[in-house]
């Protein structure tokens, strides 16, 4: 028999029923894929990272499977931050569980833009971290003052604000910058820069050239990072993400330090990816004699 | 990782339509209804049904539409390379009785894997084919010929009865008993089939289209609103009951931004 565990979390503010969500991306900008998630156990919803403009997005091909990953060269296509502002509002309405909104900007002030058009959302993030698109996303990573600067900016909504890093570059600087700034916590990691050339076309396969690596291939990376930013900021909450597949590697990040785990990739197998995450951790957390997966976060520093 | 091919034949099959066979490097083992991403090097990649299957052989149906489509038509010729990824999506449910298919122009790709696939089962199938004119006489022929038994409407009537693949549905379903309807062709004409099943209390799936990016599930880009349906993944084939329900179906699309606009007629 399983013991009841509690799997309740907290992540800077944010009530979630489990560690579990959704990373930005998978769901798109839709209602219904987001309702699909949260019946199959999501804790909380990531938006598709929203630009003040709308943006088409790169050209076909924009994936490319991998025997240990997936690469993408989406482009951050989305309707802009208007038409996601609608999204926010028409799922606050239905929705119970929190609703995380993804900010792209290059200034402060184009922050400020976009994040006023989703302030209904439960929390902020900052995508400082998409690995291609020119001047939106990881381009941050090489700037930590800026990232401050937006920090500030989306404070002013009175949300909480994460800023989500990537494995490139100084993410423990760029952390310790946004965190100085008053962003509330991290989430780590994005995909990882990478492109692929076909080697009878020869030529690169992704309409965009460049894209992000992510799924089984980037999951130790990410634990690394994550473990490093709970040694450096040890009460920051934090949301790993990074080729969580099942609940193993859900458990691993929670040991490095994630007070929560975001999947993306892993949704490619169905929604019912994420309830199995969720019962794993369950059985994992009881097998192990707890009560709450609380004394599991960051305990492989202990 | 794709499958590269090389292109045995293109050949017209109406005029903005052409039928590419291919010769895969390995067998694709695809299901009828399922789909396949073609990458054109350099151009780009677009969703394709598999209109038949053999061996290492494929057939692919394509319209000219836009800009990859286009140069297909333009360039692509026997002796090209092209690469695919697939098989792709959840296809149609191959039911055992008697089955009518009804197909509008170049919606007959899928069924006629499907076609192939019923008389494998035992299945005794009807065809009902809606072309423009009878300049599309060869974009019917495969269906026809696979079929037991072929009724074809032409716009102009230049073929067949003057009318729709609609009117030859409705006669035929007033006619007799199926066991299954499947549908392929532009919505407004499959909604109007799958309420003439549905009434009749026929089973009944219809294949859609919507723009697909990555073709796996993973973007959002193919959904079909209030259910959160992913054309790529969750169909491209859909049963009525399923379809009534996705207020989409019919009326809107989603552009490459995401934004809902109307679904062209
Ligand atoms: C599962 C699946 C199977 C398919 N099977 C076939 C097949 O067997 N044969 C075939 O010829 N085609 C098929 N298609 C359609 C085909 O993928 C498109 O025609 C093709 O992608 C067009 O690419 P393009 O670059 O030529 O056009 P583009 O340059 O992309 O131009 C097409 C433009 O029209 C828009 N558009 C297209 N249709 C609509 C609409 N109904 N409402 C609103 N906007 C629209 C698109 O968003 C786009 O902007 C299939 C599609 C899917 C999803
Ligand atoms: C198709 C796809 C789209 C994505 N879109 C976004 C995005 O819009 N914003 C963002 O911050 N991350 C985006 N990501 C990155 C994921 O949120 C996640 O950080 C990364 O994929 C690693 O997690 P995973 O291995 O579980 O996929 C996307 C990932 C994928 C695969
Ligand atoms: S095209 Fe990406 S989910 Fe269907």
């Amino acid at each position: 028999m399983v013991r009841l565990v509690d799997l309740r979390v907290e992540l800077a503010g944010l009530e979630l029923r489990n560690p579990v969500v959704v990373a930005s991306g998978p769901l798109g900008v839709s209602l219904g894929l987001m309702k699909r998630a949260e019946e199959a156990g999501a804790a909380a919803i990531t938006l598709k990272t929203a630009t003040l403009r709308p943006r088409e997005g790169h050209p076909n091909p924009v994936v490319y499977e991998l025997p240990y990953g997936l690469l993408n060269s989406m482009g951050l296509p989305n309707p802009g931050a208007e038409e996601m502002g609608r999204l926010i509002s028409e799922a606050k309405a239905v929705m119970r569980v929190p609703l995380i909104a993804s900010v792209a900007a290059q200034s402060p002030r184009e922050a400020e833009e976009v994040a006023e058009r989703l302030r209904g959302a439960d929390a902020l993030e900052l995508n400082a971290s998409c690995p291609h698109v020119r001047g939106l996303g990881a381009e941050l990573m090489d700037d930590p003052q800026l990232v401050a600067d937006i920090v500030s900016a989306l404070r002013s909504f009175g949300r909480p604000v994460f800023v989500k890093l990537s494995a490139h570059g100084d993410w423990i600087g760029v952390a310790s910058r946004a965190l100085g700034a008053g962003a509330s916590g991290l989430v780590a990691i994005n995909t990882l820069k990478a492109m692929a050339i076909d080697v009878r076309a020869k030529c690169p396969v992704l309409g965009g050239v460049y894209g992000g690596l992510s799924g089984p291939a980037i999951h130790p990376v990410a634990v690394r990072v994550v473990y490093e930013l709970h040694r450096e900021f040890p009460d920051v909450p934090i949301i790993g993400v990074g080729g969580v597949e099942t609940w193993v590697e859900a458990a691993e990040l929670i040991l490095a330090g994630a007070t929560a785990v975001g999947v993306a990739t892993a949704l490619r197998r169905g929604f019912h990816v994420i309830g199995e995450i969720v019962e794993g951790l369950r059985a994992y957390v009881a097998g192990e004699g707890l009560a709450s997966i609380r004394e599991l976060v960051g305990a492989a520093h202990r | 990782m794709y499958v590269g091919s090389e292109v045995l034949r293109a050949e017209p099959v109406g005029p903005d339509v052409v039928r590419y066979v291919l010769k895969l490097e390995r067998r694709l083992g695809s299901s009828p209804g399922q789909f396949v991403m073609v990458w054109v090097p350099r151009v780009g990649e677009v969703a394709l049904s598999v209109a038949r299957e053999e061996g290492r052989e494929i057939h692919l149906l394509v319209a000219r539409k836009g800009r990859v489509t286009g140069f297909m038509h333009d360039n692509v010729r026997e002796g090209w390379r092209l690469y695919v990824r697939g098989p792709l999506g959840r296809g149609f449910a191959v039911a055992k009785g008697t089955a009518l298919l009804v197909g509008g122009g170049v919606g007959v790709a899928p069924l006629i894997h499907l076609c192939a696939a019923l008389k494998g089962a035992g299945a005794r199938v009807v065809a009902a084919i809606g072309l423009r004119s009878a300049d599309y006489r060869a974009l019917a022929e495969d269906l026809a010929s696979c079929a037991d038994e072929a009724h074809v409407a032409t716009e102009d009537g230049s073929l067949g009865i003057r009318g729709t693949a609609v009117d030859v549905a409705e006669a035929l379903l007033s006619e007799r008993h199926f066991d299954f309807v499947y549908v392929c062709g532009k919505e407004a004409m499959m909604r109007q089939v799958i309420e003439l099943a549905m009434a009749r209390g026929v089973r009944v799936e219809a294949s859609l289209e919507r723009l697909v990016k990555c073709g796996i599930g993973v973007c959002g880009a193919c959904v079909l609103e209030p259910l959160g349906l992913r054309v790529c993944a969750d169909g491209p084939a859909f049963d009525g009951d399923t379809l009534t329900r996705a207020g989409d179906f019919g009326r809107w699309w989603h552009d490459a931004a995401g934004r809902r606009v109307p679904l062209q007629p």
